[in-house]
């Protein structure tokens, strides 16, 4: 029962729904006792009547003493006869038998019990002085009004709960328009700050609904400072970095002993880590934040090229042979620089993570629905239990001592989950359990717009 | 040669001075746009370099300034704002090109060097990318300083190809384009048939291979 309070309490259509009803049956169940004691008084009162026109009609034409309405059952026999008879004269058997009625009766309307059965009796002295009552079963004449007043009620009984049923449905329907925002609202993306569209909402909820859009608004503007924030704080290291690296150029030019020229050849390395943060963190928050339109499509093998040209060094130094397998190509709606980011943290941890001496395979593959971007490697592949955490931001597998800056798989999520696009680990060689086998599943739907 | 330095921040302005003196030119520094402009008026340079973010009149206004005063100095832009907006607005003002913040000296004075060659009119006759020269003139090529070996035609045509943008990799049918007219029969295996030629002239490490995409010469190398 609480808990039937409590889900009362918490949704107004609930509440709305059974306050209504209760207050429809409980009105429906006072008309209906009333008109129910109404039509049943009303049906005594009439047959009251019939008694009184049946002595009248004896009176003034000294009919039979009994009498029978015509085709009625036994039981709706109207009996007539005169008082202080004694039963055993009177002859006349049509009707079967004669009620024993006491002579002492007085005039008027009264119950009388005879002979185990309730009687309804009118007792009237006629014009020549005789006295004589008019008689009928109690039984049969609260049976008729029974009838009579559950016909009257009978409508109100069937049309009740197809009244409730309707209610209901109207109710249902008036919050339609409130469930339909709620689920628009519920599947958003984090980034879908838009405003909520209030055409079509209730004059009640409006206010709420503007509300919710002004908060929306305000998230979104901490957002894009947050955004900002990162931004500019990238761009505003870079200026002491471009300081320090171009004094420690200047500073490998000046003679010095071979151990320092080591130790300042590892601070260069250390800079030049440092410069690579600051470019994927600018990285992240570009795409975090990115709201330009791509205006053509983009052609899946000339990124793979870009990146290649950019990246042959870096897998020239350690020997590795990296390559496009197949000519298949195909056409992306998307910002480029978008897919050449996504596409360069890819090859980039593949050449980082590939021992020297291995090989970086780049393929593109069109399934029915989806253009499937491939990158394999023979370096040691992610474990299936830490698949899904080397996409968090700053995440460093045990063990590791690659120096990277644990953004690029970070930004290769953002790009994939703003182009709807799913990406799967996986192991290159899977009974060796080694090589990293990345899939960029991009549905269809990008590629035609 | 005399550079104009505008830079506000003191580490890299000092940076900057040293090298480009070191490099043998004369190097003026100021600090903010209006002193820029003083020194613009005032003094001839070969070459401007503008760093975007300055204090007071900022790189943008200095450039527009520049510009609209019709003067063609060289100038190029200093920059940590890498955003294509910034960029393109940077080149559209007037720039010559653009340094990203942080970068290599020997990059800065690369790219100094590229901008004065386009000014002037003359793109360099011979093409290089440090590891090989090639000779428009007598197509002739050498590695690292050795002797100049003569190339046929298609052969320079294949490694001229190559060394316009050393670092980018050319496809196959790209570098079919650049060897043959219109209407000329392709040979098939024309292209390996070139580089396997001209790998035995130059040596093996000069032209790569990148399995599935083209070929390509290194850069910086």
């Amino acid at each position: 029962m609480d808990g039937f309070q409590k889900r009362l309490n918490a949704s107004v259509q609930r509440k709305l729904s059974f306050t209504l009803s209760l207050a429809i049956l409980a009105a429906a169940a006072v008309a209906g006792i009333f008109s129910f004691v109404s039509a049943f008084a009303e049906a005594h009162e009439l047959q009251d009547d019939v008694l009184r026109q049946v002595a009248q009609l004896t009176d003034s034409r000294h009919l039979p003493p009994t009498l029978r309405p015509g085709g009625g059952d036994e039981e709706s026999q109207v009996f007539v006869q005169r008082l202080a008879e004694s039963p055993a004269s009177s002859v006349d058997t049509a009707a079967g038998t004669f009620l024993s009625l006491p002579a002492t009766l007085p005039d008027g309307l009264q119950m009388l019990k005879i002979g185990g059965e309730t009687f309804r009796v009118l007792v009237k002295t006629t014009s020549g002085g005789e006295r004589i009552a008019v008689a009928q079963e109690a039984g049969f004449r609260n049976e008729i009004a029974r009838d009579s007043a559950w016909r009257t009620v009978m409508p109100l009984l069937i049309l009740i709960p197809v009244l409730l049923l309707i209610v209901a449905d109207l109710i249902r329907k008036m919050f339609r328009p409130i469930a339909a925002l709620s689920r628009d609202i519920d599947q958003r993306s984090e980034q879908a700050l838009h405003a909520i569209d209030d055409r079509g909402v209730p004059a009640e909820i409006r206010p709420f609904v503007v509300a919710i859009n002004r908060l929306l608004g305000r998230v979104a503007q901490s957002m894009d400072a947050q955004r900002r924030f990162v931004a500019d704080a990238a761009h505003e290291l870079r200026s002491p970095l471009t300081a320090l690296s171009l004094q420690a150029e200047r500073l490998s030019e000046t003679e010095m002993s071979a151990a320092a020229h080591e130790r300042l050849a590892v601070l260069r390395q250390g800079i030049e880590r440092g410069r690579k943060l600051l470019d994927q963190l600018l990285g992240l928050a570009r795409t975090q934040s990115s709201a330009e339109r791509p205006t053509a499509p983009v052609s899946i093998q000339a990124v793979y090229r870009h990146v290649l040209e950019d990246l042959i060094p870096l897998a020239q130094a350690k020997r590795i042979d990296i390559g496009v397998e197949g000519r298949q190509d195909a056409q992306l709606w998307m910002n480029e620089r978008d897919l050449v980011a996504l596409v360069k943290n890819l090859v980039d941890n593949a050449i980082r993570y590939t021992p020297a001496g291995g090989r970086v395979d780049l393929s593109v593959c069109l399934a029915q629905a989806h253009i499937v971007l491939r990158i394999r490697d023979t370096g040691p592949g992610i474990p299936p239990d830490e698949r899904t955490r080397v996409f968090d931001p700053f995440y460093r597998m045990l063990g590791n001592e690659q120096i990277g800056s644990g953004l690029g798989l970070a930004i290769v999520r953002a790009i994939a989950d703003r182009i709807g696009a799913e990406i799967r680990l996986g192991y290159a060689d899977v009974s060796g359990q080694s090589g990293l086998h990345v899939e960029v599943i991009v549905p269809v739907a990008m590629t035609e717009r | 040669m005399r550079i104009l330095l505008a830079e506000d921040d003191p580490m890299i302005g000092a940076a900057i001075q040293d090298a480009l003196r070191d490099a043998s030119h004369a190097a003026d520094w100021v600090k903010d746009g209006q002193a820029a402009l003083v020194a613009l008026g005032s003094q001839h340079y070969d070459l401007v370099l503008l760093d975007l973010g300055l204090p007071g009149r900022d790189g943008q206004e200095v450039l527009a300034s520049i510009r609209s005063r019709g003067n063609p100095v060289p100038l190029l832009v200093i920059t940590a704002r890498d955003g294509l907006d910034d960029r393109l607005r940077g080149l559209d003002g007037g720039a010559d090109d653009y340094v990203l913040k942080p970068f290599e000296m020997a990059e800065l004075l690369a790219r100094m060097r590229a901008v004065l060659r386009r000014k002037s009119g003359s793109a360099a006759p011979v093409l290089g990318n440090g590891e090989v020269v090639l000779d428009p003139a007598t197509k002739e090529a050498s590695v690292h300083g050795g002797p100049p070996a003569r190339l046929s035609n298609r052969e320079f045509s294949l490694l001229q190809a190559l060394l316009q943008r050393p670092g980018a990799i050319l496809s196959r049918t790209e570098l079919e384009d650049r060897i043959y007219g219109w209407g000329e029969e392709v040979e098939s295996n024309a292209v390996e048939y070139l580089i396997h030629a001209l790998r035995r002239k130059l040596g093996n490490e000069v032209i790569k291979n990148v399995r599935g995409v083209g070929w390509m010469v290194s850069k910086n190398a």
